[in-house]
Formats: structure tokens, sequence, C-alpha cells
């Protein structure tokens, strides 16, 4: 806590700087908007009346439906595209051209596949956490020393065994940086879908607020959906650091 | 020696790349039960190669490798591996180390437990068992590495330069240890190492590997148990001295 004093005091500055240049210099509010507006409309927003709760839902539910679906089924592809050596070779220039095209733009043809809505955006957010998922979990796995890889076989190891007990263990910490990649795109990806077709969530009323040219709203839902960000990407570290603890045992002596 | 009492029998082995430049010729090697032979040679003369095939690692281009008279197909249970480095799990504890290779194929059990233990004790890292590999020193990780391989109580042991990475007085504890636990369980063994010392202070024959060809065997008459002050005995010296001319007999040539 000491050592982020001077972090939160550099905040309270830079806020109370703000406030003191909007007010002073007579900045319309739809250009930017004051600070003390923009929590007004936070705390109308999260306490009373609370209107906010319902987007949040919608753009976390989102978010997280379309990482757990877009991580899992990366992560199974890797282990596929990994462990199957043809079918590697098959498939990864495909992927890699896949790679490039921006997900995004895909947007518009999955809301004519599949509607306005949340399913289009879950899709979008699946999309997005797939790749990093394939690319970190097939280079995770070959993580793995070739003299551990010759120790399972000198100790008769099946192949399922040394990919579950050696193979994906190895390359869990490159995994997991994918997860954590995966998990900030994922927020982008629900809130940028909910642009191109979402009628709720945080996403859909940025784009409702700039309808009403409400700049106040827009900077309180910014923070919202920072705020969102933080949270998951905090949980994400916590699971993380769970699943390496046998990992983090070795760093701390 | 007749291949009858061999436990391993390595029969006209040859082996070569993929781009068929040879790394074996046509080597024969028998070693007895209970033996402790040692290979000695410089880098890249091919006796990584040979263990791996004796190993069962490598399939050998032409002849084979026999265990106790049986032509050998892959690695077999009745070997174990010490690899240049301690090839230990990271995210595992030392004691769940030692004892993979039990739980790769059966739950393991109270009695594999003590074993283990056993075994961390006979080494000398007992109070480490709950410790990660992360957490031990070079020396440390080399000795668990070793219960490791001992766990199954293999009849035979293959070390790869298991010991080149320590510091001196580490190593030569280690190989003390190492010497005490094989002649306690009568393995045998095939040490691989660039030392010429250390082949000579644990084997009871040392052949010396040059451009793919035995170019020397020795048995090693010094008494034994071997302690350490036989290192710096005449009679040591001049095994060292032999061993050490058989090496530069071929001088490389560089192309």
């Amino acid at each position: 806590m000491q050592r982020r004093l001077p972090s939160l005091a550099l905040l309270l500055a830079l806020l109370a700087g703000w406030e003191a240049v909007v007010r002073l210099a007579g900045i319309s509010a739809l250009v930017i908007p004051a600070p003390s507006a923009v929590f007004a409309v936070l705390w109308s927003g999260l306490v009373t009346p609370g209107f906010l709760w319902q987007h949040i839902w919608v753009t976390g539910a989102e978010t997280l439906l379309g990482f757990a679906l877009g991580c899992s089924i990366g992560f199974v592809c890797g282990l596929v595209l990994g462990e199957v050596e043809p079918l590697r070779r098959l498939l990864w220039p495909y992927v890699l051209a896949t790679q490039v095209v921006p997900k995004l733009a895909l947007g518009p043809i999955f809301i004519i596949w599949f509607g306005f809505g949340m399913t289009s955006t879950v899709v979008i957010t699946a999309l997005i956490c797939f790749f990093p998922l394939l690319e970190n979990t097939m280079t995770g796995l070959q993580a793995a020393t070739p003299e551990k890889r010759d120790l399972f076989r000198m100790l008769g190891a099946r192949q399922w065994q040394t990919l579950l007990r050696l193979k994906i263990p190895s390359g869990l910490p490159v995994i997991m940086a994918g997860v954590r990649i995966a998990i900030v795109l994922a927020l982008v990806g629900a809130v940028v879908g909910e642009f191109i077709g979402g009628s709720e969530g945080l996403g859909a009323s940025i784009i409702a607020a700039q309808g009403m040219m409400d700049s106040t709203l827009m900077f309180a839902l910014f923070i919202a959906i920072a705020a969102m960000g933080l949270l998951f990407y905090q949980l994400t570290l916590i699971i993380e650091r769970w699943l390496l603890r046998g990992w983090l045992k070795g760093t701390i002596t | 020696m007749s291949t009858d009492t061999a436990f391993f029998s390595v029969d006209r082995v040859s082996h070569a790349y993929e781009d068929g430049a040879a790394v074996l010729r046509a080597i024969d090697w028998s070693i007895p039960a209970g033996a402790f032979h040692c290979l000695v040679g410089r880098s890249g003369c091919g006796k990584t190669t040979l263990l791996k095939l004796v190993a069962g690692l490598v399939q050998a281009t032409e002849g084979g490798v026999r265990i106790e008279g049986q032509a050998i197909q892959g690695p077999s249970p009745k070997v174990g591996f010490v690899f240049q480095t301690p090839a230990l799990l990271e995210w595992l504890s030392v004691i769940d180390n030692v004892l993979l290779p039990i739980s790769l194929h059966r739950r393991v059990q109270v009695a594999d437990r003590g074993t283990a233990a056993e075994l961390l004790e006979l080494v000398g890292i007992a109070d480490l068992a709950k410790r990660h590999p992360g957490q031990l020193s070079g020396g440390q990780q080399s000795r668990a590495a070793l219960a490791r391989a001992l766990v199954t109580s293999p009849p035979a042991l293959l070390m790869d330069e298991p010991f080149a990475a320590l510091d001196a007085i580490t190593r030569e504890e280690l190989q003390d240890d190492l010497l005490r636990l094989v002649a306690l369980r009568r393995t045998t063994v095939l040490f691989v190492t660039h030392d010429i010392a250390e082949a000579v202070y644990l084997g009871d024959r040392v052949a010396v590997m040059d451009q793919g060809k035995i170019a020397l065997t020795a048995s090693i008459d010094l008494a034994k148990p071997r302690v350490c002050d036989c290192r710096y005995d005449p009679h040591f010296t001049a095994h060292c001295q032999k061993i050490r001319s058989a090496m530069t007999l071929h001088t490389v040539e560089l192309d």
C-alpha cells in the first residue's frame, strides 16, 4: 500500500487539474466533461437508479462466454495441431492466413448469420480469443526439453501421458500468457461486437450515448469498461498463480 | 568374454546420421551383470549416441543390442537412465519427481513412498523431499535425478555425463555416493564421461571412443571400494595417462 500511495496521489492531482482546466477554460461538456460530472453519472448508473448494471451484466457475460468458448476451442485445437505433425503441416498456412484477418471485420457477416444481440458478440469474442490460445498452446507444447522427452520414453510413458504429464505442464507458463492476452482481447471483442450489432451492453451504450451526444455518459462507460477489464485481468492472474503454484515454488527460495 | 553372462551385449553396431555421415562404426562390446563400465571420449565422438542406442532411444543402422540375451526393441524397464542435466519436472516436489517412474504406470502406494524416502536418505537429501527442483542446488538436483533412476530398482543404469556440470568437490561426493549405491544393489552401469580421471575412478573397465570406434579398452585394477586417496596413487595416474594417450592417437581431420 505504501508503494502505491504516490500513484494514487498522482491520480488525484491529475483529476483535480483536469477539473480545474475544464472549469476555468469553460470547455464544453460535449468535448471534455469535468470529472465531477462523469462521477455523478457513474454514481447514478451504479447506485441510484443503477441503470448501468444491466449493461455491465450483458457485456460481462458476453466477454466471459466468448472467452471460455474461444480459449477452450483454441486450447484443444492447439493440442491437436501440436501433437499431430501431418495435420499441423496441412493446416498451418491456413491458421497463419486467418490470423491476419481482422476478426472484428467479420462482425457484419456474423450479424447476418446469428442475428443482432448476444450470440454474434459471443462468437466474435470467441474468435478473437481462439488464436492466442491456439498459438501459445502449440508453442507451449514444444517447451519440454529433449532430455525430458527422452526421460518419458525411457520410463515407457504413452503419448497421452507424455502430453498430460510433461508437455502441458511444461508449456503452462506459455499457455497462461496466451490466456492473459485473450482476456484483454475478449473485452475489446465484446465491446466492439456490441458497437456493430448490440442493443444492450456497455459497447451498445457507448453508441447510444454517441447518438445523444452525451460525452459525459461515454466517459462514465469508459471507466466502467476499464474497471471491468482490470477485474478480469486480476482474476486471470490469480488463476494463473494458482495453476503455476508448483512452478513458482521453485523461484522463491 | 562369453555373451551368456553379459547384461548388455552390443553386436557390431553401426550408426549413421540421415545424411549418411557415420557416427558409430561396428562397435562390439559386452558388459557383464554387476560391472561398472565407463566410456570416455571427446565431444562429438559418438559416445552419447552409443549410450542412447543401448538405451533403445535410438535405432542402430546396423547391428543390434541385447539385454540379457534378448534383442531390444525400444526402451527397457530394466534400465534406468541419468541424463546430462537432472531433467527434473519443475512443477513437482522432489519426492514426486523421484516417484515419477512409478506414478506413470500405477497408483503410488505407501510402500513406494517409503522406498523413495529411503533413496532420498541414501543420496543424502531426505530433508529436501517436499522442496521443488528450483529450490535445490545443482548437486542436490543431480542427487534427486539419481534417486529417480533407482526408484524402480532397475538392474542396470545408463549415465550420460551426469556430473559434468558440477563443481569438483560436489562431483567427487556424488561419485562416491554412486559407487556405494550401485555396489549395494549390484547394478550394472554404463557411464559416459569426457573426464578421464572420473572414468578411471568409477570404472572396472574403461573404453575410449574415438571417431566412432573403440580405440582402447582397459581394465582398472585399483582396489575397491575406492576412496578419495586413490586419485593420487601413481597407479591411478598411470591408468589416466594410458587412456589420455589413446585419445590423441588419431588427430581430428579438419576440413
